[in-house]
């Protein structure tokens, strides 16, 4: 797997979808990939936030702490975008995610993330627009949920 | 120091200065000897004039003397010399003239060497004399002074008054006698005509000097200028973040240039004045001359003056205006080296000074215990402010002292009192019966411990910063070449220089109650644990660098340790984390160049880009035909970076961290880029260097842009033999080879455990790969010797690599290291949070059991844990005892067992 490869896999996640190819193979280059295996935890719940990751190939689960111990509520698979919510809102880990199988990611310093959208509006505009589709959704299942 | 710089030379070489001269003298007869023999060959030997009575032979080496008239008259002969025949004259006198050149080249020889040694000497003299009075400014001197100036005078200023003490004496005199000889010669030859070259001698010592006055002006103007210029840029360099800061670039630029303007102007002043003066000089010089062939031809013509007396006059005459010429500018010169030894003298000024600190033999010296008592203290802030107003206290020592003053500086200034860092104030402190004021340096130095706010390290390792205390005297000499000792030594007394020698053995070992350096360095980091720096020590103990010669067993053992590690990993199932080297593989996690050297670089030569511009390792690849497949990777990579990295500006921070190319190279791979492009398929050798350059730093694993292929990378590792083999052939010694049965010292400590790179694609492998580090370590007992070389860990400038905390630890256990009566702490914990700062004062608690320490607190918070309460406050003291106190951890049983891990980076 070379670079080109993993810019492919960014350019599946929404986040990602409209940004430049030349910006795509920065934010790649600027990344580590990291091999986790199973068991192994990308963060844990709590943790301060310092890197997204993509999952480029591998299964991972999203584990909630609760009082009955650790609940999965998600599974996470190939191209899946995880842990951007927290680098961007600068709040701790809300929830454990541990590799179910050998997993590699693309880990996106938090630090090196927050340079480029300061350096392009282009990658800025992507992230917003992400954003505001995402609260769009959940408006929509929030009044889904209110009338039914 | 004396005045005036002639009393200065010759209170301390005088008689050298006598010596020489007394040989200068001694060399004149041989000098003249050798003028005169041209002479004598051509008449005696050439033209015949010793065989012009038709004798065959003539004496050679005939030593004999006339009497003159008035003694009677008639000769004496010495010896009679060799009856030779002409050609025998002419070779004879011909090897004389020889023998005379070579004697007097001889004498040039010696005079001109000694002349410089003792220039060299009295500098030598005067900079430690300069840098003896450095050591004695007054605390109010020391706010006035700037270190770069002060520095500028030893250094720079001090160098023309040496070049000029050879000369000071020898030069007047030898030019003097010259001058006069010849004067005298014109004298005896007419009187008047003497006393008219007399006028004019007479009035060029007269004019000349006063016109040079201003010159004298003008240079003191532009040592003090340019002193001034040496200390401004001092201080920018050292106040670079403020400028930084408040983007005050334009104006240190401007503030600097105006400076040199203003030299320049001076500068200009001097040239006009200095030549106008040599315009002058020259001129009357010539009218000597003018005045001789005009007013002596004159009377020639009248018949009062003998044509063949002025024609001796103007030939002695030819004698005189070079000796004169040159004891003018000897003159200049002196004036010249006056000004700057007064201006050197004024930086240096007695008021300026405190007293001389004379090391004297073995003081009066028990600890400071019992009663501390002062009475009557006053004391006034720098703006006269009373900060003390005639209090008196005292206390039983030793006991733990908290010094309050809620917010104002008293308390602090209170501590300084004590710790003798303010010795203007009135009243008296005393130790028992013994006045802390009258205290001799030895006993304070030993026995009190000061660590302020701002700890001050000295560039060098850490544990030179940390033993800096203890280098009071010289415990024991090193063994030395005993030719060479005495030889150090003379040169010391001759120029008042001390006899110590760094080389010595400096450190009391005594005193810390250990026996030697190993024992030291195990009190010294025990002691940085204490001041919770022990995981910093260790860190630096795995990137420090091992020295074999000096390590051997730690060598030997870590080798060992290796193994171990490797062992571990692969019964932990942790084989994937590190990937080793090995001379038969390709190691991914590595740099090109490092696959391709299979060692470390040592010399600048071998690191980094300079690799590709080294012939031998050009050489290398090019018989291994990778230069072309290098140079493609390089043209890859360039094509990627100036693609991703288009468009970030210039300096920015991704570029520093991620970029094989500078921002400033941008613009320069891209033209090498489109001329290619444009279907140029030669680069030029410049482009292709450069381009071979990049690959060399590229990391498959890191990097990711799949430019190495699996023949690629088994050619580069056929390649690791022949690079070898040609850095051996041509002697380079710029690179360290691994070896898995060795250390390699130009790699650190931790590199060497490893002996491989860390895998950059296994999440959170350093962590573990630190861990697996410090348990091997632990289990093979080299902790200790981890610590001692973390203690060679340089500090920097001013301290400036390690951290505020590192810093503060460091300064802390300088003076604990002491083992002081009384410490002294004001400030010094600053650094450190709240919960550190407890921690660290409990441990000071523990180790200062049978001392005393009195603790600056900005508030009663945590006074609750000393002795004696000390509030200073409206110029009062109030003492209090604290009934029992609390918050002092009690004892600690076993040592807790510290842990060891941290990043490795």
């Amino acid at each position: 797997m070379t670079l080109e490869t993993e810019v492919q896999s960014l350019r599946q996640v929404p986040m990602f979808r409209d940004i430049d190819p030349a910006r795509l193979k920065l934010l790649a280059f600027t990344s580590e990939r990291v091999q986790f295996a199973t068991g192994q935890r990308f963060f844990s719940q709590g943790d301060p936030s310092d890197a997204a990751y993509v999952l480029l190939d591998g299964r991972a689960s999203v584990l909630l702490n609760t009082p009955n111990g650790e609940i999965q509520v998600a599974e996470l698979s190939s191209n899946a975008l995880v842990g951007e919510m927290g680098i961007l809102s600068d709040t701790p880990r809300s929830a454990t995610i541990m590799a179910a199988e050998p997993t590699t990611a693309l880990r996106i310093d938090k630090r090196v993330f927050l340079e480029l959208l300061a350096q392009f509006p282009q990658m800025s505009l992507a992230v917003m627009r992400e954003l505001a589709q995402r609260l769009e959704r959940t408006n929509a299942q929030l009044v889904a949920q209110s009338s039914s | 120091m004396e005045k005036s710089l002639f009393r200065y030379i010759w209170t301390h070489s005088k008689r050298d200065q006598l010596f020489i001269c007394f040989v200068v003298l001694l060399s004149q007869p041989f000098y003249f000897i050798s003028l005169d023999l041209p002479r004598q060959i051509v008449n005696q030997a050439i033209q015949g004039e010793a065989f012009k009575d038709g004798n065959v032979t003539a004496p050679f080496l005939e030593l004999g003397f006339d009497w003159p008239q008035w003694l009677g008259g008639g000769s004496v002969q010495i010896f009679e010399g060799f009856q030779v025949g002409r050609i025998g004259l002419l070779i004879g006198l011909s090897c004389l003239f020889l023998f005379f050149v070579v004697v007097n080249n001889g004498f040039k020889y010696w005079v001109n060497v000694s002349k410089g040694v003792l220039g060299e000497r009295m500098l030598r003299r005067m900079r430690f004399d300069l840098f003896a009075m450095v050591l004695r400014f007054t605390p109010e001197a020391l706010r006035t002074v700037k270190s770069s100036e002060t520095a500028t005078i030893i250094k720079d200023e001090v160098e023309p008054i040496g070049g000029f003490i050879g000369d000071a004496f020898i030069t007047p005199v030898l030019l003097g006698l010259q001058a006069s000889t010849a004067l005298f010669f014109i004298m005896v030859q007419n009187v008047w005509l003497g006393l008219m070259a007399l006028g004019v001698i007479a009035l060029q010592f007269t004019i000349i000097p006063r016109l040079r006055r201003e010159l004298l002006r003008l240079g003191k103007q532009r040592q003090l200028a340019s002193r001034e210029l040496a200390g401004r840029i001092g201080e920018v360099l050292d106040g670079i973040e403020v400028v930084h800061v408040h983007n005050a670039y334009a104006w240190e630029r401007a503030e600097i240039g105006n400076r040199l303007f203003g030299l320049f102007n001076i500068r200009l002043k001097i040239y006009n004045r200095k030549f106008a003066v040599k315009f002058l000089n020259n001129f009357l010089s010539q009218v000597t001359p003018f005045l001789f062939y005009a007013v002596g031809g004159y009377f020639a013509l009248r018949g009062t003056l003998d044509i063949g007396q002025l024609v001796a006059v103007i030939s002695a005459y030819r004698e005189l205006p070079p000796p004169l010429k040159e004891l003018i500018d000897w003159d200049q010169q002196r004036l010249d080296v006056q000004v700057k030894y007064d201006q050197v003298t004024q930086h240096f000024a007695e008021e300026r000074l405190g007293p001389m600190i004379e090391p004297k033999e073995e003081e009066e010296d028990a600890p400071l215990v019992g009663s501390l008592t002062a009475e009557n203290l006053c004391l006034s802030g720098s703006h006269g402010d009373t900060i003390i107003d005639n209090a008196s206290f005292s206390l039983g020592l030793p006991a733990k002292v908290a010094l309050i003053s809620n917010g104002s500086p008293a308390a602090s200034m209170m501590a300084r009192v004590l710790a003798r860092r303010i010795p203007n104030f009135s009243g008296r402190i005393c130790f028992g019966d013994r006045d802390l004021a009258q205290l001799p340096a030895s006993v304070a130095g030993r026995r009190i411990a000061y660590a302020g706010v701002d700890p001050i390290l000295f560039p060098g390792s850490i544990r030179d910063n940390l033993i800096y205390g203890l280098r009071t005297k010289p415990m024991g000499q090193s063994e030395e070449d005993r030719r060479e000792a005495a030889r150090r030594l003379a040169e010391a007394a001759r120029s008042g220089n001390p006899f110590e020698s760094i080389s010595d053995q400096w450190v009391d070992y005594r005193r810390v109650g250990v026996k030697d350096e190993q024992e030291l360095d195990r009190v010294l980091v025990s002691l940085l644990e204490r001041v919770e720096m022990g995981e910093a020590i260790y860190l630096f103990g795995l990137v420090g660098r091992i020295d074999p010669e000096r390590h051997t067993a730690l060598a030997e053992r870590l080798v060992e340790a290796r193994s171990r590690l490797r062992e571990n990993f692969r019964s932990n199932g942790m084989a994937d984390l590190v990937e080793p080297f090995d001379l038969d593989r390709y190691n991914d996690q590595s740099t090109v160049a490092e696959n391709l050297l299979f060692g470390v670089p040592v010399s600048g030569e071998f690191m980094g880009r300079n690799l590709a511009l080294n012939p031998q390792f050009r050489s290398a690849i090019d018989k291994a035909e990778l230069t072309d497949d290098l140079t493609t990777m390089g043209l890859q990579i360039a094509e990627t970076m100036t693609e991703i990295f288009q468009g970030l500006p210039p300096g920015h921070p991704l570029f520093a961290q991620f970029s094989f190319i500078g921002a400033d190279e941008l613009p320069e791979f891209q033209a090498i880029l489109r001329r290619r492009a444009r279907g140029a398929t030669d680069l030029k050798q410049e482009a292709r260097t450069r381009l071979l350059a990049l690959p060399l730093a590229y990391i498959e694993a890191r990097h990711r842009l799949g430019l190495l292929d699996d023949d690629l990378k088994k050619r580069i590792v056929e390649t690791r033999s022949l690079v070898r083999e040609t850095l051996e052939k041509g002697f380079a010694t710029g690179v360290e080879f691994y070896d898995p049965e060795r250390i390699c010292s130009a790699a650190p400590l931790r590199d060497n455990l490893l002996f491989g790179r860390v895998n950059y694609q296994v999440a959170d492998a350093r962590h573990r790969v630190a861990e697996a580090i410090a348990a091997v370590i632990r289990e093979f007992d080299l902790l200790e010797d981890v610590e001692r070389i973390g203690l060679d860990h340089e500090v920097g400038t001013a301290g400036r690599l390690l951290s505020p905390q590192e810093r503060a630890s460091v300064n802390l256990v300088r003076c604990l290291v002491k083992r002081p009566d009384i410490m002294i702490i004001d400030g010094a914990l600053a650094p450190f949070d709240e919960e550190r700062a407890e921690r660290i004062l409990q441990a000071l608690f523990d180790y200062l059991d049978q001392q005393s320490l009195f603790m600056v607190l900005p508030n009663d918070r945590q006074a609750a844990a000393f002795d004696v309460q000390i509030r200073v406050s409206d110029g009062r003291i109030v003492t209090e005892k604290t009934a029992g106190p609390q918050g002092r951890a009690p004892k600690p049983g076993a040592e807790a067992a510290q842990s060891v891990a941290g990043e490795v980076a």
